[in-house]
């Protein structure tokens, strides 16, 4: 193993342990100020599809320029070097793949269908111009997260059950499983993010390059080649992630990588049929807006689909999610949940808020904190309570179901809801009662009422409901902040 | 098999890949700086502008003319404010919003009487517009509404633009009060002139229907949360949009059942009609056929105290039967 090889293990090393440090630490509602979304505001699959779906690149989505640039001096690092998928993948096919030489060429051959990432690229682009922003469902940066947020953080000590995750969990593990049989399989051939890259990397100035001379065609440069791009033949330069693993691999060091190396005549090019281009990119221009008219935006807006505080109105929410779950690892009490339904075929994995499982703490904003494309926008914690003199955000209402409440259906007293409520003053009230009981002796009842010009729809009262399995007192969303045509009262100002 | 690889690069080569290279990073980065954005999505409100023109000197604030001929009556009517001239100049765009609410027949006397707004639309053609617009937000299924009322066919004969529910474009506006967050249609904001064409007729929560509850009908989803306080979001309303004229239609009236109605003996057969440039006014004119004493309802007494017009009949010159 030669040093530059070591070099990248250490890299790779460095950045997955950022990765779930990050997300631990999150998960961890550590209160510093740790950069959680680093790696996601470098994302240029992100930044490209939320430009194309909304129309502006919110904030700090600018630094996926730093790994564009990077891109254009060296390649695709980041795939080789950063991705912290690509170090699993690579991982689980060193660890359970012992390979003979012959096998071990075989696997690492190029295919014709790795080109598919590349459809499923234009697809996601085509498809984000149409204004549904999918990456998020194969992008590498939210597959790892969402998949170790709803897979593997709920069963480690002090997890939360995220009951629908399984599905995002089995995916990760499948992607990583995959790798046994060809290693990095999701990279070559599905990875979106990758075929992105790979269109910079076209420009890159470092390279990989065989001196013609030195070599004897002994294919041993091919034998543990991660992007399966034939540093052999005609090179490849957009499938390559810069493992650097053909350099040792060479007897006659006749592999090098530098700046502007003589490039093969003539150069590699993409191996994509323009026929397959174009039916993808009219496939996602036709399914786009069928997923909006069957399930997705405004019109789709459940009842239950309660949105974090500050998250956009719907149309413009989903032109920016990209499904990573870093929001869901923020949520201090396992509220938010990633979609299954409540959003339609359009928010599938996009952030749900689910009262039975947590509530939004009235001063808390981390989630728009953590957001990295500005899908739920940053709050301050006095804009968001409305101790800043303004109306409290908010992002629902309470109803009480009166046939399950214990004082209105049963004569029994309970108090829990109006006590947790955090607003000031409460939106619930009573209106007491001397109602007899079932033996004819009268009982003093303090009914709940909910006030909604003051309910904010966080949940604790639906969390904290004594009442099993359906809660007495439930949030719908009418009354949140962020759509103006969801209310339930008139008037009232602006936020 | 031969060898792709060439030994060296020419100074040249490297010049012209190192530019395509810095050409792609400056698309990039340009684009980036071109889309980026450090500010949240907000979406602006649009304003309302104020369509009223001063009324001529010496002209009553409103003017009622009563007869068998409904256009007839909107001529005289309109004659006694110094004629449509006044109000509309030539090149401009006039908006006329009748009551087009209801699956209704104009027997049943739900919506605006069609000859009225077929009228309304000959004169301001006359008078230069360069386009009429005929529209309102209806309760019932639109198509419906628009046909059986009688309102399409009829403004459409006359020369107008008929536009359809469906085909509005409702956009934010700057709206205060009760309708804070309601959304209005464009169409509406960009006429240079408007005319709001409501019918008389009984309702079980304001008591009467008329001109200040006829703007319901330009706001989107969500209106109906304005009956959580009529009377304070008619007043609202009335001082939001200031109309060129309001026209009363009285031709029919509803006075029981509203603002639906349906049977024909809930129908009043007065053939009047109402135009003027004070909208209070017009509404206790019409509230006034109807048996209230204008002062007592509290959206008529409301927008009084605000200084939006006078409720005083005494200031409607009546024309009499033609």
């Amino acid at each position: 193993m030669r040093w530059t090889i070591r070099i990248r293990v250490v890299y790779q090393g460095f950045f997955l342990i950022l990765f779930l440090w990050l997300l631990g630490r999150l998960a961890a509602g550590d209160p510093r100020a740790f950069p959680f979304s680093a790696f996601q505001h470098g994302d240029p699959l992100s930044a490209i599809a939320v430009v194309l779906a909304s129309g502006t690149l919110p904030g700090a989505l600018i630094w996926a320029l730093v790994l564009i640039a990077l891109t254009l001096v060296f390649g695709r690092v980041f795939c080789g070097w950063i991705c912290p998928l690509g170090t699993l993948q690579q991982l689980s096919s060193w660890l359970f793949s012992p390979r003979s030489r012959r096998e071990s060429l075989q696997v690492n051959r190029y295919r014709r269908w790795y080109a598919l990432k590349s459809y499923i690229l234009a697809a996601l682009l085509v498809g984000a111009l149409a204004g549904t922003v999918q990456t998020g469902l194969l992008d590498p940066l939210s597959l790892t997260a969402r998949g170790l947020a709803s897979g593997v953080w709920p069963v480690l000590p002090g997890g939360r059950p995220v009951p629908g995750g399984w599905l995002a969990a089995v995916l990760l593990l499948a992607v990583v499983v995959a790798s046994r049989w060809i290693p990095r399989l999701f990279c070559r051939g599905l990875c979106p993010l990758g075929a992105l890259l790979g269109v910079f990397s076209r420009f890159a100035v470092f390279r990989i390059h065989r001196a013609s001379d030195a070599c004897n065609s002994c294919k041993l440069c091919a034998f543990a080649c991660q992007g399966a791009d034939e540093p052999l033949g005609n090179h490849r330069v957009s499938e390559c992630h810069v493992c650097l693993n053909c350099l040792p691999g060479c007897p006659e060091d006749a592999m090098s990588y530098g700046a502007l190396p003589p490039l093969p005549a003539p150069p590699a090019r993409p191996d994509l049929s323009r026929r397959y281009l174009f039916g993808s990119m009219l496939g996602a221009f036709a399914v786009a807006p069928l997923l909006r008219a069957t399930g997705g935006g405004r019109e789709a807006a459940k009842p239950f689909l309660l949105r974090p505080p500050g998250a956009l109105a719907e149309p413009e929410f989903l032109q920016r999610c990209v499904k990573c779950s870093l929001c869901q690892q923020a949520c201090p009490t396992g509220a938010l949940q990633p979609a299954i339904a409540q959003a339609g075929v359009e928010g599938f994995w996009t952030p749900v808020l689910v009262p039975r499982r947590g509530w939004c703490e009235f001063a808390c904003v981390r989630c728009g904190e953590v957001c990295p494309t500005a899908a739920i926008t940053r709050l301050l914690p006095a804009r968001k309570t409305g101790y800043d003199g303004r109306t409290p955000v908010s992002i629902g209402t309470a109803f009480v179901d009166r046939g399950r409440c214990l004082p209105w259906a049963m004569n029994t007293p309970c108090i829990v809801c109006e006590e947790m409520c955090p607003t000031d003053p409460k939106a619930i009230w009573f209106e007491v009662a001397d109602e007899p009981g079932r033996d004819g002796a009268r009982r003093r009842l303090q009914r709940p009422r909910v006030d909604a010009a003051k309910c904010v729809g966080c949940g604790i009262c639906e969390n904290k409901c004594p009442v099993g399995e359906e809660a007495a007192i439930r949030i719908t969303s009418v009354g949140e902040t962020r759509d103006p045509l969801n209310r339930l009262l008139a008037g009232g100002s602006a936020p | 098999m031969s060898d792709p690889y060439r030994a060296h690069i020419t100074r040249r080569e490297a010049v012209l890949r190192l530019s395509s290279t810095a050409l792609a990073a400056a698309a990039v980065g340009g684009g980036a700086i071109a889309f980026h954005d450090r500010r949240t999505v907000s979406a602006a409100a649009a304003p309302i502008p104020d369509w009223r023109v001063a009324p001529a000197e010496g002209s009553p604030a409103a003017a009622a003319a009563r007869g068998p001929d409904p256009a007839g009556n909107v001529r005289r009517a309109l004659a006694a404010l110094g004629g449509m001239e006044r109000y509309v100049r030539r090149g401009e765009v006039v908006l006329i919003k009748p009551n087009i609410g209801w699956d209704r027949l104009p027997e049943q006397a739900a919506n605006t009487d069609p000859q009225v707004v077929a009228e309304l639309v000959r004169l301001c053609i006359a008078a230069g517009a360069r386009n009429v617009v005929v529209t309102d937000i209806s309760c019932n299924d639109p198509r419906r509404c628009f046909a059986r009322s009688g309102i399409a066919a009829a403004a459409s004969a006359a020369g107008a633009e008929v536009v359809a529910s469906a085909s509005l474009h409702l956009v934010p506006a700057s709206l205060a009060g009760l309708s804070a967050g309601l959304e209005v249609a464009q169409e509406l904001l960009r006429a240079d002139r408007v005319i709001n064409v409501p019918v008389v007729k009984h309702h079980s929560l304001s008591k009467v229907t008329l001109g200040m509850k006829n703007w319901l009908g330009v706001q989107g989803k969500g209106r109906n949360r304005l009956h959580q306080d009529i009377n304070r979001a008619l007043a609202e309303l009335c001082a939001t949009f200031r109309p060129t004229l309001t026209v009363v239609d009285a031709t029919r009236v509803l006075v029981a059942n509203g603002p639906v109605g349906g049977s024909l003996s809930d129908v009043r057969q007065v053939g009047a009609v109402a135009v003027g440039t004070d909208p209070v006014l017009c509404d206790a004119w019409g509230a006034a056929l109807l048996g209230h004493v204008p002062a007592n309802l509290p959206f008529i007494a409301e927008a009084e105290r605000g200084g939006l017009g006078r409720a005083d009949l005494a200031l409607v010159r009546e024309l009499g039967d033609a």
